[in-house]
């Protein structure tokens, strides 16, 4: 294990009420962090001080004031006057979800709302901090699109000669029941879906929607701690371990129902050091 | 039977019955819907009597056959001019008492102009720097009609006196003033926060004000010693009681040190607690709660006045216990245990708003809660008996065991030296914070259940409608400041900042007609906490 993560819980402002601040604060110490409370009645600039002296890696403010739109932001100036700006700030308390944007453009990382639980806010500083240990870093870009397809004869010209992009190749995945022509399109692909059978999802997909787009694909690195994380957070997979996937890669769809109908593929590419 | 208890409730009906002439009850006779006709008391023959000691059952003998709770919703938000305009409303909507939330930097002793009040201003309560606003806060509202609950604590000699003040302008005598001022340091060290000076010095201003409203504010309330807030931090209801009632002691002991004779105050030394969810608990504590504060205040303080010995109190339904989460959950939250608190006896109401959670209640839910208030009065039958609940085995043993722990902890606390040195040490904090932790690590294993957070939670649409509190206030605020000050005699207000803190120097002097003086020449709150914050020190925390 490496070196404990620090933290800064501090009130900015005049606001009283500091049950969240200690309860989090002896979360924290309970997760092996080591939590500084600054008290009450902090100013901005005492608490970017005392984030610098007490070298912290993560500064955690609580007001139930109504004065966060004021003094968040503040406090985030304060650090980046004095070449802090790079030490995280989150908030939480009592805050209008209308006022989250606002915050988050003026420099605030993340704001836990009142019914967070204390072991996703650790969870959440943890990451923050040390990805090293836990990376999870969220989809780089999408992988492709899939289109279902009656029949990639007839569908691929639009794409090969009306749009000129460039066919890569054709694969046949049995266990799917589809055959899939990959068409490069900068860094991501369309993925054109025919049927091989009736059984076939894409063929249950066509009876019942006719062609069109059919999934998105991201890529991910790590789609075994993606699936885990969702899972978490409430979202069902269709399958909840990956399976292989065309091209050698791992592949997992989410449950339409937690995605309000879009079907989504997470997809992990083979890489090398991998082996 | 014996013959003596006999003689004792035939006395006791004869005392009420000589009551009721002169202040005949709600209605002539109170029955059911099958008109079963409601008896007055039940159970008197097994049960102490209400409105004697120890006042188990309730501290009047006919309770809310007479007269419903005082129904007062805590308001004020931004300017006094906005919360002047709320309050009426609310007096029109058939509120009957005031409650005053002030902004934190007047609940500090900070100008809206000062660095520290940056963001804060008119933010969780109105805004009062001089007399001018507490003028326009009261304006078109008669002193001598409403009373007012003020919730200041570090400063409340202060705004005492800026209310004097405004009665004398509208011709009220000061005898005629009701109301309560909070006043209440100890558990802002504890459990609030808003404290200014240390606790010394902090405690000769409460007794000066003990002392000063005995001689000309008969009628009003100089404290009201708040558990609320220290449940509010996490306690559960037993550490609510107990360590109230020990900051109570604290108050009487520093009093009767400062010459004062026991009875010439504890009869207006008022409470303030919390109503939770669980229903039967906070109902047995109420109850629990005043036999207690009676029994302490006659076998141990030797009150000699029966007023003294009577706990009265005001109750808030629990703002912790809100979610944001399906707010209007919360409706049925706050029903409960408004209930609990009627059932309990309380003197007094507020209702929180089912938005709480998100922030200060709009109109319409404040509506709302002080609805709930009138539908638990006029509608459910609940107050046409006295202490409906005493007799039951459960209330009564839930009544007897808190009454138990509650001394344990007394005790506890006194051999600690008493709460002042209890909380210099951070005991009382140190066992709050445990218990909140323990309730939040209950909730996040499941253990204990909250509607709508934990279980039984659903997608939301986006958050109901919020009040604002308009951002260009402070600016305005600080401008009508500066307006003051340019208009006021400033050599009145300096030489009467100066004999103030003269006075301070000198322990024996009472402070609150010289803070009276400063006042009326609109000197401002801060400019007053800043003279005596010179004398007193500021308190830093544990």
């Amino acid at each position: 294990m490496g070196k404990k993560i620090r933290v800064l819980i501090a009130k900015p402002g005049l606001d009283g009420h500091d049950r969240g601040a200690l309860v989090i604060s002896q979360a924290l110490r309970d997760h092996g962090m080591e939590v500084i409370y600054t008290g009450l009645r902090q100013t901005p600039l005492q608490i970017a001080t005392s984030a610098i002296q007490e070298d912290v890696d993560v500064i955690g403010l609580s007001s139930l004031s109504g004065a966060h739109r004021t003094l968040f932001p503040k406090v985030v100036e304060e650090l980046k006057k004095r070449g802090a700006g790079d030490i995280p700030v989150i908030g939480g308390g009592i805050i209008p979800s209308e006022d989250i944007p606002y915050l988050m453009e003026k420099g605030i990382k993340k704001i836990f709302t009142s019914g967070s639980s204390t072991e996703a806010l650790a969870e959440y500083i943890q990451q923050l901090i040390d990805p090293k240990e836990k990376t999870l870093t969220p989809p780089k870009k999408i992988s492709h699109i899939g289109i279902a397809v009656k029949s990639i004869d007839q569908a691929l010209s639009l794409y090969t000669d009306g749009f000129g992009l460039q066919l890569e190749g054709v694969e046949e995945v049995a266990d799917e029941g589809v055959k899939v022509a990959f068409i490069k399109i900068g860094e991501t692909r369309f993925e054109l879906l025919e049927p091989i059978h009736e059984q076939s999802p894409i063929q249950k997909f066509l009876d019942t929607r006719g062609e069109g787009i059919h999934h998105i694909a991201l890529d991910v690195d790590d789609i075994k701690a993606r699936i885990n994380y969702m899972k978490k957070h409430g979202i069902t997979f269709i399958h909840e371990q990956p399976k292989q996937g065309a091209n050698d890669s791992q592949i997992a769809f989410i449950h339409p129902n937690s995605t309000g109908k879009v079907l989504f593929e997470l997809c992990q590419q083979r890489t090398e050091e991998e082996g | 039977m014996d013959e003596e208890r006999k003689l004792e409730i035939e006395r006791w009906k004869d005392k009420v019955n000589e009551i009721i002439e002169r202040f005949p009850e709600r209605k002539e006779r109170f029955t059911t819907s099958s008109d079963i006709e409601v008896e007055r008391v039940y159970g008197m023959e097994e049960s102490t009597l209400p409105g004697e000691y120890p006042f188990t059952r309730g501290i009047q003998p006919t309770m809310y056959r007479s007269r419903f709770w005082t129904m007062r919703q805590y308001a004020g938000f931004g300017s006094a001019k906005e919360t002047n305009k709320r309050f009426r409303y609310l007096l029109e909507q058939g509120q009957t008492g005031l409650s005053v939330a002030f902004d934190l930097p007047t609940q500090i002793g900070y100008d809206s102009d000062d660095p520290m009040a940056e963001g804060e201003v008119g933010k969780v309560g109105v805004a009062i720097d001089t007399l001018e606003d507490m003028e326009i806060l009261f304006d078109h509202i008669p002193l001598d009609k409403v009373s007012t609950s003020m919730t200041i604590n570090a400063p409340a000699a202060v705004l005492l006196c800026m209310y004097i003040a405004v009665g004398e302008k509208q011709g009220v005598p000061l005898e005629k003033l009701t109301g309560t001022i909070q006043n209440d340091i100890l558990k802002e060290y504890i459990a609030r926060g808003t404290y200014i000076f240390p606790p010394k010095p902090s405690m000769r201003l409460i007794t000066n004000i003990f002392a000063f409203c005995h001689q000309y504010l008969p009628k009003f309330n100089t404290i009201s010693i708040s558990g609320y807030h220290i449940r509010e931090a996490g306690s559960n209801a037993v550490q609510e009681v107990a360590f109230t009632i020990a900051n109570g002691m604290s108050y009487v002991d520093a009093a009767i040190e400062s010459g004062l004779n026991v009875d010439d105050f504890a009869p207006r030394l008022a409470f303030f607690f919390n109503a939770h969810n669980n229903f039967f608990e906070e109902i047995a504590k109420f109850r629990a709660a005043r036999r207690i504060w009676a029994k302490i205040m006659k076998e141990h303080y030797k009150a000699k006045n029966p007023k003294s010995w009577k706990l009265r109190f005001h109750t808030q339904t629990g703002g912790s216990t809100l979610t944001a989460q399906q707010p209007d959950n919360n409706i049925v939250r706050v029903t409960l245990q408004a209930l609990a608190a009627v059932l309990g006896g309380t003197q007094s109401l507020h209702t929180n708003s089912r938005d709480e959670a998100l922030s200060l209640p709009t109109e319409e839910s404040a509506r709302i809660a002080l609805r709930t208030q009138q539908i638990i009065a006029y509608e459910s039958g609940v107050a046409d008996t006295v202490d409906p609940l005493g007799g039951s085995y459960y209330v009564e043993a839930l009544t007897d065991e808190i009454e138990a722990k509650v001394e344990k902890y007394l005790e506890h606390i006194q051999e600690l030296g008493g709460a002042v040195q209890a909380i210099e040490a951070g005991y009382m904090q140190r066992e709050i914070q445990q218990n909140a932790y323990e309730i939040q690590k209950q909730i996040e294993r499941n253990e204990e259940i909250i509607v709508g957070l934990n279980q039984f939670t659903m997608e939301e649409d986006a958050e109901p409608e919020l009040l604002k509190v308009d951002e260009s206030l402070e600016k305005g605020q600080i401008a009508s400041l500066k307006r003051v000050k340019e208009k006021r005699d400033n050599d009145l207000v300096e030489k009467r900042l100066r004999v103030l803190k003269e006075m301070a120097k000198d322990e024996r002097e009472n402070l609150i007609p010289y803070i009276l003086d400063a006042v009326k020449a609109y000197a401002s709150v801060g400019e007053i906490c800043n003279v005596l914050r010179e004398e007193f020190g500021e308190y830093t925390g544990v």
